[in-house]
């Protein structure tokens, strides 16, 4: 095999040629590479549906135009696993900078290291004013006063009905002079057992998205607003119960938790075969997408003493302690969850009501959103507060025994005061055991 | 110094024994580094307050397991799990015995049918589970379906405290298919002089059953029932997928109370404490199988 050589002639033009290279591209691919070498790399723990990952990779690149500095790498959780995928990456060492922080964890994660103290950075910043956002969305993550995670969405949980089968019957839509005995009324008006439809899609819930709305009217919570007791042994609590398990079991205006298995998603009001049902905003572009019939919303039905209350919700974002970069991973949640961010994410999208009251007109002109959707606005300015359990250590046990006790009562296999009684023993036994390390 | 007792090995042989142990090694490793070196690693967490970090772990010696003796739910998971694998080991070892007799037949399409009973096993445990919630269905269920037709009303099954769990031993003869294979190898291996004996004797189906192929594959057996017992302890997917341990706790078996013990309540160390008694269990119950193995398990000399 020849050897070649490079002759000095050839070498000299060759260096020649770069030389004239390097000073033609000046100094911008220069400052790039040195760019490059500086980029910080943010990691993610997020859960979006297929769906809506679009819309947070629209944000994304948007991002890193902005801050050619950082780069965005995100690993997708299933809803359903996040919860628990996330402490696994604790205990392995191997959190992201920046996770997915729904309401109900942020005590625990707080408490467990898992999420930073993230207080002083929101608060020193004036231009990301924290104080902007809804005070019932950033109880969630004070923890011992300390802001730990912030939120992007915050919803209450209010009246939602078929239009179409209220029109089918001739009765007048939910409105805001209604009543629960209202409600159950035009549930059993708008119940026709042979046809399979429901008036009301019994989906009843004493966990934290949705006690209010089960329990309020008639003045009954499910725990003491400190989360250190719980309080359903109440004649309140009592009736509220009755009232439900009534509809349910008594009168057959609702499935019963096995019958509802039938529907997809377990959701009786969404397939079209229940007049009516609780609906959050966070609902809504799975009702738009799926639901083939018109729907609204209305206010959270009164108690007969004119009483009205529900429960609201949300998530939201925290950083992470094994996280190298804090300054960067602060840069993007202030962006992420300023007015501007939020109205990009969550109102103009529609998936869901915005942490800032400044972002819900634009939600409010939303495709998702309903004809009536004021209502939602309504309820978080006057009279949703956020749902227990969530600042307690035992938030997980409590939320799990409240969820069983909820799922007995749907399924006829346990009766109200049974319910009651094992929500006040566990309940009560878990938040005792945690007493001490609060 | 115990050489000079031994017999001396020949150069090959030792060459032998050394590929041997080069053979095994990866094995071996690998059950020190994943299995034995967890298990005890997990010991020594169910003495701490392990939550999540493992710094700044204490010392809390037997508290987790007190804490767990005293849990109403533990117990109530403990009496699912002894349900649950009762009824699957005997009703699933004895539904694979009985395919493996059926598919042992001479007849026409055997490979076929073995192949079909085999099929549930290799699909993904996830989509079995998505399956069978749906045959299940109380109202669009197939299994309510034909019960209507032969006009019974089907029950909810898996929503309901008293059917989830024989719903799932239900469930599992439907995953026989690796039992039912050692089996059938089992039945093969029984040599066919035995039953023409069996025959100039005058024994008819049920005393060569009996007197034959019951003793000449009880080692089988007894194999698949101690994989059997393991196996069923071990049973997560369908919990997850199905049930969440409900309704009620009526379906909460131990592998589920340690699962929420640990990525729920994030109480680890009560989780490793789950782990280790779910552990001292098994080996008890294996154990107690050798014994009364002794008494049923022919081996042929």
């Amino acid at each position: 095999m020849d050897k070649q050589q490079l002759s000095r002639r050839a070498f000299l033009k060759l260096a020649a040629a770069s030389s004239s290279g390097i000073a033609l591209a000046g100094v911008g691919p220069l400052r790039n590479i040195a760019a490059a070498q500086d980029t910080v790399e943010l990691t993610f723990g997020r859960h979006w549906e297929a769906a809506f990952r679009p819309r947070q990779a629209e944000y994304d690149e948007g991002f890193m135009e902005r801050h050619p500095d950082i780069k965005i790498s995100i690993t997708y959780n299933t809803w359903t696993d996040h919860n628990n995928v996330v402490p696994a990456w604790a205990a392995a060492g191997t959190l992201p900078d920046i996770v997915y922080v729904h309401g109900s964890r942020a005590t625990p994660w707080a408490h467990e290291g898992i999420i930073i103290d993230i207080h002083d950075l929101a608060v020193a910043d004036d231009e990301f004013n924290v104080d902007g956002m809804w005070e019932e969305s950033l109880r969630l993550y004070r923890v011992n006063g300390r802001i730990h995670a912030l939120p992007y969405d915050h919803g209450p949980i209010i009246l939602g009905y078929n239009a179409d089968m209220f029109d089918a019957a001739g009765l007048d839509y939910p409105d805001e002079n209604w009543t629960m005995e209202d409600m159950a009324s035009a549930a059993a008006a708008l119940t026709d057992a042979n046809m399979g439809v429901y008036g009301w899609d019994g989906n009843f819930s004493l966990g934290n998205s949705a006690n209010g709305f089960f329990l309020g009217a008639w003045g009954a919570t499910n725990m003491n607003d400190d989360e250190t007791a719980m309080t359903m042994d109440t004649p309140e609590a009592r009736e509220a119960l009755s009232h439900w398990y009534n509809l349910i079991h008594e009168e057959g205006v609702a499935p019963t938790a096995a019958e509802a298995e039938a529907f997809p998603n377990q959701n009786v009001f969404r397939a079209g075969a229940a007049a009516m049902g609780h609906l959050a905003t966070w609902d809504t572009p799975s009702m738009r997408a799926q639901a083939s019939f018109n729907w609204d919303v209305a206010p959270a039905p009164m108690g007969a003493d004119g009483t009205r209350a529900t429960t609201s919700f949300g998530s939201g974002y925290g950083i992470t302690p094994t996280s190298d970069k804090p300054d960067a991973a602060w840069r993007y949640l202030r962006e992420y969850l300023s007015v501007d961010g939020m109205i990009f994410m969550w109102s103009l999208s529609g998936r869901g009501s915005p942490a800032r009251p400044e972002g819900l007109e634009a939600w409010l002109t939303s495709d998702p959103a309903p004809p009536n959707g004021q209502y939602f606005l309504e309820a978080m300015f006057e009279y949703a507060t956020t749902g227990h359990p969530y600042s307690s250590l035992a938030s997980a046990q409590v939320s799990q025994i409240l969820d069983r006790e909820s799922n007995l009562l749907k399924l006829g296999e346990a009766s109200v005061d049974q319910v009651i009684a094992t929500i006040m023993e566990e309940g009560n036994a878990a938040l005792d055991a945690v007493a001490d390390d609060m | 110094m115990f050489r000079r007792f031994l017999r001396p090995i020949s150069p090959s042989a030792r060459r032998e024994e050394r590929i041997f142990y080069l053979f095994i090694l990866p094995w071996v490793i690998g059950l020190v580094v994943f299995n034995a070196g967890p298990v005890l690693g997990m010991l020594g967490l169910s003495f701490t307050d392990w939550r999540i970090s493992l710094d700044n772990l204490s010392f809390i010696g037997l508290e987790n397991y007190a804490k767990l003796f005293d849990d109403p739910v533990f117990w109530v998971s403990v009496g699912n799990t002894l349900y649950i694998v009762v009824g699957r080991v005997v009703f699933g070892t004895a539904f694979a015995l009985l395919l493996a007799i059926l598919l042992n037949q001479k007849v026409p399409g055997i490979p076929f049918f073995r192949a079909v009973y085999y099929l549930p096993t290799v699909t993904a445990g996830v989509a079995v589970a998505l399956v069978w919630i749906w045959i299940f269905n109380p109202r669009l269920g197939i299994l309510n379906y034909f019960l209507k037709q032969i006009g019974i009303q089907g029950p909810p099954w898996i929503y309901s405290s008293t059917w989830v769990k024989p719903s799932l031993i239900l469930m599992s003869l439907f995953q026989v298919g690796p039992n039912m294979i050692i089996l059938l190898a089992g039945l093969q291996g029984v040599p066919k002089e035995l039953y023409e004996s069996a025959e100039i004797d005058g024994a008819g189906n049920w005393a060569k059953f009996r007197n034959v192929t019951l003793p000449m594959l009880s080692p089988v057996l007894f194999f698949v029932i101690i994989i059997s017992v393991v196996g069923s302890f071990q049973n997560f997917t369908e919990i997850r997928v199905m049930t969440q341990g409900g309704p009620g706790e009526s379906s909460n078996v131990l592998i589920w109370y340690l699962w929420e013990n640990s990525f729920v309540f994030l109480q680890l160390g009560v989780a490793a404490a789950v782990a280790w008694i779910m552990f001292v269990i098994l080996m008890a119950l294996t154990g107690l199988q050798f014994r009364l193995g002794r008494r049923w398990v022919f081996y042929e000399v």
